[in-house]
């Protein structure tokens, strides 16, 4: 190597300006700030285009979509910042809910079936995680597996659609208020607080970052890494379990074909938000802002009377198009950091 | 440039009034530079000193704000590295850039394969990239290996024979000898010896006095972009040169051997690990032991093998008299060891995160052995103050430092909490010289305040100058024991006189 990448960037070590380090603290902010100003935008697009957008029964109908994909985002977003990644949270989803239907028709009361469907999940993840981290098998193999397997579970429980029998209770996760809040924007909120904490606060947080940065130096400062990835997986099972039966809950079944392709969505409203896929960066508030472009954008799209198949061309450009801003808002600050 | 130009009326490379301007930094300032056919010109200064935007300008890399380069007499501007190749000018850079899943052959004639309609003709390849490699005297590297087989001095060797492949008269070195062993450099030395027979101008980035020494017809000293000096060999002692570098008298390099070690701290024996083989070892509190032995001697093993971080076959080890408990780097490092990793890139920092991170994780990680009770931040500020590392802030991502502060960092987050001995492999690896002897001032400090130091490096002066005494390694045993004051020679001798014995020792074990 040259000694630097760049004499520039080298000669930083000597010559310091301060200006240039608030910039390159602010760098993660205003990328999430990019993020959000494209969200805004695209909310004023929306209501030029629809008078029913900018309305409180069809932002509560959007959060209330909006809100597995934010809870699933979460566990997705804190194994994508560990440089690691999830495919059967889609699957996951499914087999506990359809887990969760069945012993609810078969008497379990309800509370304790939703317990069970959790713990399900949770336990799904620690099997991904278990032989990731400890057989060191590439995630994406690993839990492309569990996707078929546990997609197989969740047609092994119920091959059909469970609607029959289920307790009267079974929406109220799923359609119930707290005053003007839709119970499931508040089982969300609570998930991203939580996440948020853990990510950006807690020990357990910094060891994310590091693993994700550079697995070997975070290994070799003592961090105990198998450990802490089978627990990021199985984190991820379980909200991939709770956006599953909030999910279900607001549709009023227990569907084994319910979140076929979700975990792409998923992994969309990540990227969105600024995750990187080569790890060591990322922040929960990113993938919310994520999971409601998404959230908007189908929501958009519905109002003006867009059909659905375009729906699905629209949101994958808006994929493509948030990469692209994000590595050129990147290189930008990076090029105005030097200065 | 007074002195060149009555060297020969016509160099192959004359660089005038060179300059680059990055926003807020003058990298180069009015640079002259020329380079003749047949010679070796050293180019030494700290890191930012300007001498890698220089070999930036003419590998293509960057573009020159102002200033004219002349090659063979022609103007030249170089817009891309392959326009700088094209022109005759190859670079071997630190990080050898050979195609891991490519052959030597298909290596070396990348991207001027013979044959044709599209189908490489194999045999005339293997056969042209034989004579380029025997050219040069590797006769022995096969070219039919793959290169993320190969050592680091043969991809170097791969390297050479493609710039002699491309029609190179101008080949830039960076540091090459740094990640080789004695013997690797002493081959790599006759290399250059046949480049320079050969007529080819070497241009040769170095921050280590002793080969300047030996191989630089000329030496050109920068500073802050700017060139102090161009001399010929012999004209300036290395202390002359250290003082142009750094713009004062360092004093010695080394710290005194005055120390006073105490009881014995580790205790290691019969360790078996997957390189190494019933290892004992004593060290002492406010001692430092040196591992010497060539490549491939087990070192990195060895420390990895106490660290916990390579599996422990067999064999004990004890800190302060109490057991270690096998494979589990957190068990290590609550017993009271720690490791400086020998890539520093790859297994010391976590690029993308902070300079407080990364100084933080041990603390974060053993809360109970914390050595003080000041905050996250503040703890880290401290080790960053008191080992001097220049950074904007905590926040500052660490890949933005120089390799001398990260390592700083790599070294200091280890003082946030009790440790009794710390394990160093290659610490001062990439480093400028301003940034070595701090390094070695730390490790003299550490000593001092009772803790065990166990210190590999491949640089033999930086060895024998920091340590108390010295366990030579060959194939992964101990071959014997030297003092603090023994010379390179006998090292050198120890590492290799016992290879056959050795040699037969891990035969008869298997």
């Amino acid at each position: 190597m040259l000694e630097q990448q760049s004499a520039g960037a080298g000669a930083s070590g000597e010559t310091q300006t301060p200006a240039r380090g608030r910039r390159s603290i602010d760098r993660r902010t205003l990328q999430t700030l990019v993020t959000f100003s494209v969200l805004l935008l695209m909310c004023l697009v929306f209501t030029l285009l629809s008078s029913r957008f900018l309305t409180l029964s069809n932002f509560q109908n959007l959060m209330r979509n909006t809100a597995p994909l934010a809870i699933a985002g979460c566990g997705m977003t804190a194994i994508m910042i560990a440089r690691g990644i999830d495919l059967s949270v889609g699957s996951v989803l499914a087999a506990s809910t359809v887990l969760a239907a069945s012993l609810a028709v078969s008497g379990v009361p309800l509370y304790l079936a939703f317990a069970i469907a959790l713990v399900f999940g949770a336990l799904v993840g620690f099997v991904n995680g278990t032989i990731i981290a400890r057989l060191h098998v590439s995630a994406i193999i690993v839990t492309l597996g569990m996707l078929n397997i546990a997609r197989g579970i969740a047609y092994l429980i119920s091959p059909s659609a469970i609607l029959v029998g289920l307790p009267p209770n079974w929406s109220d996760l799923g359609t119930g208020k707290i005053w003007v809040f839709p119970l499931p924007i508040v089982v969300a909120l609570v998930v991203v607080a939580g996440f948020h904490w853990l990510t950006s606060y807690s020990k357990f947080g910094k060891r994310i970052y590091a693993i994700g940065g550079n697995e070997e130096a975070a290994r070799l400062s003592g961090i105990n890494v198998q450990r802490t990835l089978v627990l990021l997986y199985a984190l991820c099972g379980l909200t991939a379990a709770l956006a599953g039966l909030v999910l279900s809950s607001r549709v009023g079944s227990g569907d084994p074909n319910i979140g076929i392709g979700f975990e792409l969505q998923v992994i969309a409203a990540v990227i969105i938000g600024g995750t990187s896929l080569s790890g060591g960066e990322g922040r929960i508030l990113g993938t919310v802002i994520g999971a409601l472009i998404i959230g908007v954008l189908s929501n958009g799209l519905n109002l003006a009377g867009v059909e659905p198949f375009w729906q699905y061309v629209a949101q994958g450009l808006v994929l493509i198009a948030a990469v692209i801003i994000d590595s050129r808002v990147n290189e930008g600050v990076l090029k105005l950091g030097r200065k | 440039m007074g002195e060149a130009g009555a060297v020969a009326p016509e160099p192959l490379l004359r660089v005038s009034g060179l300059s680059k301007t990055f926003p807020g930094v003058r990298a180069l300032r009015a640079v002259d530079f020329d380079l003749q056919p047949g010679e070796v010109h050293c180019l030494i200064g700290e890191n930012g000193a300007g001498k890698s935007t220089l070999v930036k300008i003419l590998a293509g890399v960057q573009t020159a704000d102002e200033g004219t380069i002349l090659l063979g007499g022609e103007q030249v501007s170089f817009a891309t590295p392959l326009a700088a190749q094209d022109a005759g000018i190859a670079c071997i850079f630190q990080e050898l850039n050979v195609v891991g899943g490519l052959t030597v052959a298909e290596n070396i004639m990348l991207g001027a394969e013979p044959g044709r309609f599209g189908a490489v003709d194999r045999k005339r390849s293997e056969a042209s990239a034989r004579a380029l490699l025997d050219s040069v005297g590797f006769h022995d590297l096969m070219t039919s290996r793959l290169c993320s087989d190969l050592s680091s001095a043969e991809k170097q060797a791969v390297m050479i024979a493609k710039a002699l492949r491309q029609n190179a008269r101008i080949i830039i070195m960076d540091e090459p000898s740094s990640p080789l062993e004695e013997l690797e450099v002493r081959k790599l030395y006759e290399v250059i010896a046949r480049l320079k027979a050969a007529g080819k101008g070497i241009i040769y980035v170095s921050h280590k006095m002793r080969e300047i020494d030996e191989l630089g017809d000329r030496i050109t000293v920068f500073k802050d972009g700017a060139r102090v000096a161009t001399v010929h060999r012999g004209e300036a002692g290395s202390e002359d040169l250290v003082r142009m570098m750094v713009g004062r008298q360092l004093t010695e390099m080394f710290p005194p051997k005055d120390r006073k070690p105490g009881d014995v701290v580790l205790r290691v024996k019969g360790l078996t690990g997957p390189r190494v083989r019933d290892i004992d070892i004593e060290l002492r509190a406010g001692e430092i032991l040196g591992i010497a032995g060539l490549v491939g001697a087990g070192r990195t093993e060895l420390l990895r093998t106490i660290f916990g971080a390579d599996q422990r076959l067999a064999g004990a080890i004890e800190l302060d008299g109490k057991p270690v408990p096998p494979n589990s780097i957190p068990a290590a490092i609550t017993a009271g060891l720690s490791l400086v990793p020998e890539e520093r890139r790859s297994q010391g920092i976590v690029p993308v995160l902070g300079v407080g991170d990364n100084a933080s994780f041990v603390w974060d990680e053993f809360p109970r052995q914390r050595s003080d009770t000041a905050n996250r931040n503040e703890t880290a500020t401290r080790i960053i103050q008191k080992l001097a590392v220049k950074t904007l802030g905590l926040s500052q991502r660490i890949s933005a430092l120089s390799g001398g502060n990260q390592q700083k960092v790599v070294l200091g987050k280890w003082l946030s909490i009790d440790t009794r001995v710390v394990l160093l492999d290659e610490p001062t690896r990439g480093v400028d010289i301003g940034a070595k002897r701090e390094i070695y001032r730390i490790i003299d400090d550490l000593a001092r305040r009772g803790l065990g130091v166990v210190l590999v490096s491949s640089e033999l002066p930086e060895l024998l100058g920091l340590v108390d005494r010295l366990v030579v390694l060959n194939r992964g045993v101990v071959v014997g024991e030297l003092p603090g004051t023994a010379s390179e020679e006998a090292v050198i001798a120890m590492s290799m006189l016992h290879t056959a014995r050795s040699g037969l020792d891990t035969r008869a074990a298997s």
